[in-house]
């Protein structure tokens, strides 16, 4: 097979290049990921830092301090008018709650509402303040009912609160599961080095009077493209296997019990096929390593940044997804977007999932015909 | 025997006949040389003789059979160095001949050994791991030339190989045509210097406006026109009286004064120059240096087609 042979001696010459894009691709990975998991950490949960006046300081008030103090931080303060304004100014406190003497018959047996002072315009005033009404309501219940203050103490602290398990409607929350960034990222290293090599080699092999001559030779010319073709599909398939190893070895366990991993390889190697597909037809447009650089920086970039690569889909205008339907990146990240937002893959998603793996399809084989069309003109 | 036969054969380029009812008879064992000026013709003859165009009429043969793109076991005995260099600039020296080795023979030990005689006889032993640009024009010739007769071919076509070469690589690349010839490979050579074609060639067809316009040996071609002697002589003071003269002495068929430059074409017989220099020294006609030159391929082109080689 001396055709495939000399491809793939060619194609060696470009390994520097496949590593250097390789670089950019995991750099990038991990910028965008290292980002997002910043973002994440947005929605920690915050306590509210409580100032308490205890003029009562019986079991009553302590019960209240301590249910306050599960989820917000306490300052027991003195009753100083000029220190209590400096604490809410200098906001070391956000809230101040003022228990007065005789706590339990003033405010659980009889109707008298707790003092409180809050910084004007903040919401987490607002969440103490549920909190000690939740916490009055209960124990003016148990006052009712005849509880001693003792027993009403004792009643609120047993009270635990209640645990939530958020659930998203469509039964997952992977959205930010890190190799879910690697392979929305993939079309940009495939379609850099596929685009860049195939350029290479077809440039290569049809400069100046080299067709002639391999016409003139002992190697009949279907031969010749089959090798070819066979070498091109060869680079293809080691550029995925290599990309699958890397999310593997960061991801594997992830990947692995995800359960989707089987989509995930099916969707990247359709992407691979398109993204083979359109080098090949770049590559026999294209006349000058100048001319192919400049070409390949800009497909690739154009495709990550208008079809959901570098910029979520979420963010693009209508008008720019419209446009994107026509670029086979666009329906790799829609399957991709599929994988990420649904644990099961079944009925609906899968049928929306296959679609978006099929147009992937059918643009690799325009870009088929097309290049074939472009061959027989010349 | 023939190893190519062409006959009747016509190929147009739209309203362009780029080889209009050419014929051509190349026998095994000779250097045959194709001679004539840019555009008669050459390459179009050598395109079609290697099925790579379609021809409008005529007939192909090459190795006794008609000669179509498929007929790979014809192509398999062939070699061919383009008129451009084509060679992979990705693949160094080494690796390019051994390539285009493998396009023709698949035993890998037979084919080391024949891309190590070839890099020997392209003289390329101290390149054969450099890359095509870093290669002189000489060198890359060399290399070209190499990359279509590693295989040992029966029949060799090589069309202008020395174009754009320097002396020295063109003397190198002569003489191994030469040497490919001896190992027994019919060579057909193309080009428009003829004075390789006369140093190298047994035979020699001139194409003009893709015709065929003379075949033979260059004394054969030679003998065909009436130029047996061309002398040229720097003198001055000339008229037209003795410009009649001159073209009155015996022998002589065409005089020219240019430059106070004499050039007088004589047929072929003694003593031309004696009588020419005779004529002037009778005349007190002061002449300075004196050349007298037999006919060149040139002359046969002037004569038969009216227009200088290099036109």
């Amino acid at each position: 097979m001396p055709v495939f042979k000399a491809y793939m001696k060619i194609a060696k010459k470009n390994v520097w290049m496949i590593l250097m894009y390789l670089g950019i691709f995991i750099a990038i990975t991990v910028m965008f990921q290292t980002f997002t998991e910043e973002q994440e950490a947005d929605y920690a949960a915050q306590s509210v830092s409580v100032g308490v006046i205890d003029e009562d300081g019986q079991e009553a008030a302590k019960s209240l301090i301590s249910y306050i103090e599960r989820t917000n931080e306490v300052h027991l303060l003195e009753d100083n008018m000029e220190a209590l304004q400096e604490d809410l100014f200098y906001r070391n406190v956000e809230y101040i709650v003022r228990i007065p003497q005789n706590f339990m018959d003033r405010c659980i047996l009889g109707d008298e509402k707790l003092k409180v002072t809050t910084v004007p315009g903040t919401y987490s005033g607002s969440y103490v303040e549920q909190q000690i009404s939740n916490f009055m309501n209960s124990a003016r219940s148990y006052g009712a009912a005849g509880f001693t203050e003792r027993e009403i103490s004792s009643a609120m602290e047993r009270r635990t609160a209640p645990e939530v398990n958020l659930t998203e409607v469509n039964g997952n929350a992977v959205r930010d599961l890190s190799y879910t960034f690697y392979y929305r990222y993939l079309p940009y290293l495939f379609l850099c080095v596929l685009c860049y090599v195939m350029g290479y080699l077809l440039m290569g092999s049809s400069r100046g009077s080299l067709p002639d001559r391999m016409k003139a030779s002992a190697v009949p010319a279907r031969r010749q493209s089959a090798e070819g073709l066979l070498a091109s599909c060869v680079i293809a398939f080691l550029l995925w296997a290599v990309c699958i190893l890397i999310s593997l070895i960061f991801y594997s366990r992830d990947f692995l019990e995800s359960g989707k991993a089987a989509w995930y390889l099916l969707n990247t190697f359709v992407l691979l096929m398109s993204s083979l597909a359109l080098a090949y037809l770049v590559g026999s447009l294209v006349k000058s390593s100048d001319a192919l650089s400049g070409i390949v920086n800009t497909l690739s970039l154009v495709m990550c940044f208008t079809c959901g690569v570098f910029v979520d889909m979420d963010l693009l205008s209508s008008t720019l997804r419209k446009a994107a339907q026509f670029l086979p990146v666009y329906w790799y990240e829609t399957a991709n977007e599929i994988l990420s937002d649904y644990a099961v893959i079944a009925g609906s998603v899968r049928s929306q999932l296959l679609g978006a793996i099929g147009i992937q399809m059918v643009f690799a084989a325009a870009f088929v015909c097309i290049t074939f069309a472009v061959a027989k003109k010349r | 025997m023939n190893i190519v036969k062409i006959e009747n054969l016509v190929k147009r380029y739209g309203d362009t006949t780029a080889l209009d009812h050419f014929e051509l008879e190349v026998r095994e064992g000779e250097i045959f040389g194709l001679l004539g000026p840019n555009g008669s013709g050459k390459t179009t003859a050598i395109n079609c003789m290697l099925a790579l165009l379609k021809y409008d009429r005529g007939s192909v043969q090459v190795l006794g059979k008609e000669m179509a793109p498929d007929e790979y076991d014809i192509k398999r005995q062939i070699g061919i160095v383009m008129q451009d260099v084509a060679v992979f600039e990705e693949l160094n020296v080494y690796d390019n001949i051994d390539y285009f080795c493998s396009l023709y023979v698949k035993d890998k030990k037979r084919r080391r050994e024949l891309t190590e005689e070839a890099i020997r006889f392209a003289g390329l032993s101290d390149y054969r791991r450099s890359y095509p640009k870093k290669l002189s024009g000489g060198l890359l010739r060399r290399l070209n030339i190499a990359c279509g007769i590693a295989h040992k071919p029966r029949l060799i076509i090589l069309d202008e190989p020395t174009v754009a070469v320097d002396p020295q690589s063109r003397n190198r690349i002569l003489e191994g045509i030469c040497e490919l010839n001896r190992q027994g490979s019919t060579v057909i050579y193309t080009s428009h210097y003829m004075e390789e074609i006369e140093q190298i060639c047994t035979r020699i067809a001139i194409m003009d406006h893709g015709r065929s316009i003379a075949v033979g040996t260059k004394e054969e071609l030679k003998s065909m026109i009436k130029t047996g002697e061309t002398v040229t002589i720097e003198a001055v003071l000339l008229d037209r009286e003795d410009l009649a003269d001159i073209r009155e002495l015996p022998h002589v068929f065409d005089v020219r004064y240019e430059d106070q430059c004499l050039t007088v074409r004589c047929t072929r017989a003694k003593h031309n120059l004696i009588h020419i220099l005779g004529f002037l020294q009778e005349k007190d006609i002061p002449f300075g240096r004196v050349f007298s030159e037999l006919p060149t391929l040139n002359d046969v082109f002037l004569e038969i087609t009216g227009k200088q080689l290099r036109d």
